[in-house]
């Protein structure tokens, strides 16, 4: 059975955000509430502040602690190892959001990021939270694929409803191969540099595994046991995420 | 039905002032929501994901497993002496638990939706779940237990296996509610297997407080109250209550030491909460409390038992917003979008839930005083009753 996953070469990618904003398109996402965010971070201290980054979408993991918390079970995997929520069970509990290791869920009824709230200009219609100018043709809120409804919580799918068309047997969605570039997800079929790649994990020749094993691949926060499929690769010295700690605990004030 | 003991005055000005806090907070919770949404609400998903609310929310459920065990030391585990608050701290339990449903209920996306979408897609990885189950659970037997004594039977074998069914689910409540946090092994400030025993001693200790201070506020003072509960007053509860705090300042000492000393990321919130005036005003709460109970004097008089425990309360509140709140302040991927911790207060919305919640426990004790007979006791047999007389006349010797 496929198991899809996903590849992000951190060496190629410039963050260009191009991801984002294709995914924005894509799944009409809110300002600030991106499916698919670029985290910029800087390390180090004047005069040797260095600028990084890293891609982050949902890592779809093995063992989703978001599912596992869900009491209504709205947080599901699929048969092809994607992590989806269907809307019509979510009561907007939250606790997904709470037990996800990378911040990658959204709830709809938050302050907006900018003003006027584009929910108020665009205001939606039935359960619908908005009603964007431009949309998508696809809406399966089973799936969370579409505008998502009130008081729900939501995330990247990995573009299940391009994804889940791909002919059977494929093991790797080349955004190059036009026979498969519908069935790209849309970060992977824009990013300029092509740092991302898109593939049956289960595969061991499909170019993900490959490259998962011939680049050392690694996932992130790999402690708390969700183990992603979303796998990066830093190159040989380059650690992913060298810290998480926020910045109070840096030693900030602190003298040597 | 009150006894003539009991002080009318406190009782109509807790339900004037209750329903006061009703009609502002509700009001201005609805009004927002109904504006606004769950915008309204200073939480996000970049920032504090559960804010003030899902505080509340904890606060009045633990609150409500603490009367049960207060309630459960004379009817399930025999201790007699405590028989003549059992039946107020039951009905306050119930009171209490209804307030925080309300926060949490307002807190959701979809709250009606949770009726159905729980038990019949019951997940049962999910603490929510389980926790869910029991407090429902709790409040039907509760329910129960209460109709029973109400009725006047306290010890028919019906009436104590639901008093001891209602103790169990109150506990299973409490419990699953601290995995709900303990378990989350991707935020270091919550992640304890043992915070279900954590949770549980601290929900011993604001129920004690509680009791305490309604007793009081039923009351008005030792003099107005009856022999047996003067004698509780004077005698067991007390005790009780400085036990259980005693071992919550230990309990919370360890957390907060051991969270100062870790390198683990995610703990270094604990250098915030130290650095709060909040958390010295907890900490000057729970020593000074625990301080005065130590002392045979001050541990007896009325109106330092009474102001004990509004100060626990307070403590015990700004605990739960510090454990709650500080165990999101860490955000779990370092992002352009957070430098440092995540800044968080809570709306105006938010403490009118707040508001609302203490409202309604307010309203509910005061309703049960006025119409429930909540001073009532069992009946003594006067065999018992006879006895009773000559052990206090004559004290065994030893």
């Amino acid at each position: 059975m496929t198991k899809w996953g996903m590849v992000i070469d951190l060496e190629k990618c410039t963050g260009c955000q191009a991801c984002s904003a294709a995914c924005q398109m894509e799944n009409n996402r809110l300002p600030g509430e991106n499916y698919q965010d670029v985290l910029y971070y800087t390390e180090g201290r004047q005069p040797t502040p260095v600028l990084k980054w890293i891609p982050r979408p949902c890592m779809h993991c093995e063992e989703p602690s978001c599912m596992q918390v869900c009491p209504t079970k709205a947080t599901y995997k699929t048969a092809d190892g994607v992590v989806l929520i269907d809307w019509n069970k979510c009561i907007g509990c939250k606790y997904c959001m709470v037990a996800c290791p990378y911040g990658v869920r959204f709830f709809t009824d938050e302050k907006p990021l900018i003003e006027p709230s584009v929910k108020q200009v665009f205001k939606g219609s039935g359960d619908l939270s908005w009603s964007p100018p431009y949309k998508g043709p696809q809406q399966d809120a089973s799936r969370s694929i579409g505008i998502q409804p009130d008081g729900v919580v939501s995330k990247c799918n990995f573009c299940y409803h391009k994804v889940s068309k791909a002919p059977k047997g494929t093991s790797d969605l080349d955004p190059d191969d036009p026979a498969l570039r519908e069935f790209v997800p849309a970060c992977v079929r824009t990013c300029a540099p092509s740092a991302r790649y898109f593939g049956d994990l289960d595969n061991p020749n499909s170019q993900v595994s490959r490259l998962i094993s011939d680049k050392r691949g690694v996932r992130l926060l790999d402690h708390t046991g969700n183990k992603p499929q979303v796998y990066y690769l830093a190159g040989d010295a380059a650690p992913v995420v060298p810290s998480t700690r926020s910045g109070a605990n840096n030693g900030e004030g602190e003298k040597a | 039905m009150m006894p003539q003991t009991q002080k009318r005055g406190s009782v109509n000005a807790a339900m004037v002032a209750g329903i006061a806090g009703l009609v502002i907070g509700l009001g201005m919770v609805f009004a927002n929501l109904i504006s606004n949404g769950h915008a309204a609400f200073n939480t996000g998903s970049n920032g504090v994901t559960w804010g003030l609310p899902v505080v509340n929310y904890v606060f009045f459920a633990l609150s409500a497993t603490g009367l049960a065990m207060v309630a459960s030391l004379a009817m399930v585990f025999g201790f007699k002496e405590f028989y003549p608050i059992a039946k107020r701290c039951i009905w306050l339990s119930l009171a209490v638990l209804v307030a925080g449903f309300t926060s949490l209920a307002l807190e959701l996306g979809h709250p009606f939706r949770l009726l159905w979408a729980v038990p019949l897609n019951f997940q049962e990885k999910s603490p929510l779940t389980w926790m869910g189950l029991f407090y429902t659970l709790f409040l039907i037997i509760a329910l129960l237990k209460f109709k029973k004594i109400n009725d006047g039977d306290w010890d028919s074998s019906t009436s104590r296996k639901l008093g001891l069914a209602a103790f169990v689910a109150e506990l299973a409540a409490g419990a699953t509610l601290g995995a709900a946090f303990g378990m989350m092994a991707m935020r270091p400030m919550w992640h304890d297997p043992q915070l279900p025993v954590y949770f549980l001693l601290t929900a011993g200790l604001s129920g004690a407080a509680l009791a305490v201070l309604v007793t009081y506020l039923a009351y008005g003072s030792q003099q107005n109250m009856p022999e047996k509960v003067r004698r509780l007053m004077t005698g067991a509860m007390p005790k009780v209550f400085a036990a259980v705090l005693g071992a919550s300042i230990i309990a919370l000492a360890a957390r907060i030491i051991s969270g100062l000393w870790t390198n683990a990321d995610g703990m270094q919130v604990w250098r915030a909460i130290v650095g709060s005036p909040w958390f010295w005003l907890e900490t000057i709460a729970l020593l000074g409390s625990f301080a005065l109970l130590l002392g045979s004097t001050t541990r007896n008089s009325g109106s330092i038992q009474f102001a004990v425990s509004v100060m626990v309360l307070i403590a015990v509140f700004i605990g739960r917003y510090e454990f709650i709140i500080g165990g999101q302040l860490v955000p779990v991927m370092k992002g352009a979008w957070v430098q440092g911790l995540i800044s968080y207060t809570p709306s105006l919305t938010e403490w009118m839930m707040t508001l609302a919640s203490m409202s309604i426990a307010l309203v509910g004790w005061a309703v049960g005083e006025k119409m429930l007979n909540l001073s009532a006791g069992p009946e003594e047999p006067s065999s018992a009753r006879e006895g009773l007389l000559q052990d206090r006349g004559a004290p065994h010797a030893a």
